[in-house]
């Protein structure tokens, strides 16, 4: 019951993204979903035995994290779709998804710890998770440096080719980390038992959340990829401006 | 309330970062829509001489 | 434009010139390298120092020198490779034969190939220079997983010279080189590291071949996923 619920809210998250076409209304959609997701969270969502109230931070934290990925995915996406089909508009994207994927990735990193500290004990416990979410920020934070360093006008392409190379990493590092945490010793809870699952009101709280969070994603690419768009077009209209004054 | 200051400082986190990076977001555009309309002028004006 | 083949094409039909092409390169760059012997010094210089500043840093205690022992050579290996893959990639930047070489290859990727046999042929005698010392400063005895090691370690230095060379040419063109080929190079690797780093530790402690053959697979499926990635995209690094 609770799996068809969840995949049914996903199926119905994308057209609405899509038609949200006009800035405004996606601007007012995503208002109204955080401020519902909001509420779930912290007057609907029953707070759990085991952890008390800091559990809740697990809703943000989580979509904040599948969002990151997602953010990614698209990165290694428009990257091969930038050096196949050579246009700015696919740079921009992945530029943008990158950029906002960073950001999102440094929320995980700091509500992770968060987290962890009340019910484990730790600031940091090398968890697989967090530890490929630490490794992926070190690649996409050297993606931005890459772009922002490089003085060669091929910069686009050494990107595109790091967001490939990131992004097809990841599979590799899940399975070593995995590999190297079994050495690892885990650390003791500090509260006994841990979650004790998700019931079925935390579920739908979790799913309107990451409904929120991948709305505000998109609205975020949004802006960032215009913002990219007019630096290109400014670069654009200098050159032309700079030939027109010296011819 | 046990540990309510950690769940404060993770919400406040996500919302400062967000908020600020949404601002900044908003201000470049209107600062590069902005310096275009100064270019694309400053070009009629060359192309118009 | 003359449109290069693909180069994936290229180097799965073995074509001969291909193979002249790569053998031709690599040993113009050998014998630079016999000739000044520049980045093989620096390359050694350095990991020795690594070893030894690390052995300083972690005390007197043996035991716990011998349970990091290989974590300090990796990273000896890593760092010092690092200054290889700088080397290596900016031979070409002197008087821009760079253009020269693109231009007389049959297919680009011919120079990648090349310069990464050339790595890994450094990092592997690197690696035969530092074993001894290590075994001599940590007391381990290498020679009882001799083969096995070989094993590991060629295997690793593959990966690194697969991807150390590849960012080392990106990494050229930005302003601060020595700053993002670390950066870029370091963190893609981790796996690497992660396995290797496991694999030579179970095998000083004494482990077979069948206890370390998850981590094998691992750094192959690493070698073998990014050869060909890279072996892909090189074209759109080099192109103009």
């Amino acid at each position: 019951m609770q799996k068809w619920w969840s995949i049914m809210f996903f199926l119905m998250i994308f057209p609405l993204i899509y038609l949200c076409i006009n800035r405004v209304f996606h601007a007012i959609v995503m208002y109204i979903t955080m401020n519902v997701a909001i509420m779930l969270v912290f007057i609907y969502a029953p707070t759990e035995k085991m952890q008390g109230i800091v559990q809740k931070i697990f809703y943000f934290h989580v979509s904040s994290a599948i969002t990151m990925f997602f953010a990614f995915f698209l990165v290694c996406v428009a990257s091969i779709m930038y050096l196949w089909k050579n246009s700015d508009w696919w740079d921009a994207i992945a530029l943008s998804a990158a950029e906002i994927g960073v950001v999102f990735c440094t929320l995980v990193l700091i509500t992770g710890p968060l987290w962890a500290r009340p019910i484990w004990g730790t600031w940091w416990s090398w968890d697989p998770t967090l530890t490929l979410t630490l490794v992926l920020w070190l690649i996409y934070v050297a993606y931005l440096m890459l772009r922002i360093e490089t003085y060669d006008p091929k910069r686009a392409r050494f990107a595109a080719v790091l967001g490939i190379i990131g992004f097809v990493d990841v599979p590799l590092i899940r399975w070593s980390v995995e590999k190297w945490r079994t050495l690892h010793p885990k650390p003791v809870l500090i509260q006994e038992g841990g979650t004790t699952g998700l019931t079925s009101a935390m579920l739908l709280t979790f799913l309107v959340c990451l409904g929120a969070f991948l709305l505000l994603f998109f609205y975020l690419l949004r802006e960032r990829i215009s913002v990219a768009q007019s630096r290109h077009a400014l670069e654009v209209l200098r050159h032309d401006i700079d030939e027109i004054g010296v011819g | 309330m046990k540990n309510f200051w950690y769940l404060f400082a993770a919400y406040s986190t996500i919302w400062t970062a967000l908020y600020v990076y949404m601002i900044r977001l908003s201000q470049k555009n209107k600062e590069l829509q902005a310096e275009l309309r100064d270019l694309r002028a400053q070009l009629e004006r060359v192309l118009t001489k | 434009m003359y449109k290069n083949s693909n180069s994936f094409i290229t180097l799965m039909s073995g074509s001969k010139i291909f193979l002249q092409q790569v053998r031709a390169l690599l040993a113009k760059d050998l014998k630079t390298e016999w000739r000044t012997r520049e980045i093989f010094t620096s390359m050694f210089v350095f990991a020795v120092l690594v070893v030894v500043v690390f052995n300083f840093a972690i005390g007197a205690d043996t035991e716990l020198i011998r349970q990091v022992a290989s974590g300090v050579i990796w990273i000896a290996l890593s760092f010092a490779s690092v200054l290889g893959f700088q080397r290596t990639g900016q031979m070409e930047s002197e008087e821009d034969s760079l253009q020269g070489i693109l231009l007389a290859l049959h297919d680009r990727s011919a120079l990648f190939i090349a310069k990464m046999l050339a790595q890994m042929l450094y990092l592997l005698i690197l690696v035969l220079c530092i074993l001894p010392l290590c075994g001599i400063w940590f007391r381990i005895d290498f020679m009882t997983c001799i083969g096995e090691l070989c094993a590991t370690f060629t295997l690793g230095m593959l990966g690194l010279s697969i991807i150390g060379t590849f960012f080392g040419m990106i990494a050229l063109r930005t302003r601060a080189c020595e700053v993002m080929l670390p950066m870029l190079f370091l963190p893609v690797s981790i796996p690497l590291t992660i396995a290797a780093v496991q694999a030579t530790t179970q095998l000083i402690d004494g482990k077979s071949l069948r206890d370390i053959a998850d981590y094998l697979v691992l750094i192959g499926i690493f070698d073998i996923v990014f050869f060909f990635l890279v072996i892909i995209v090189f074209d759109y690094i080099v192109e103009e």
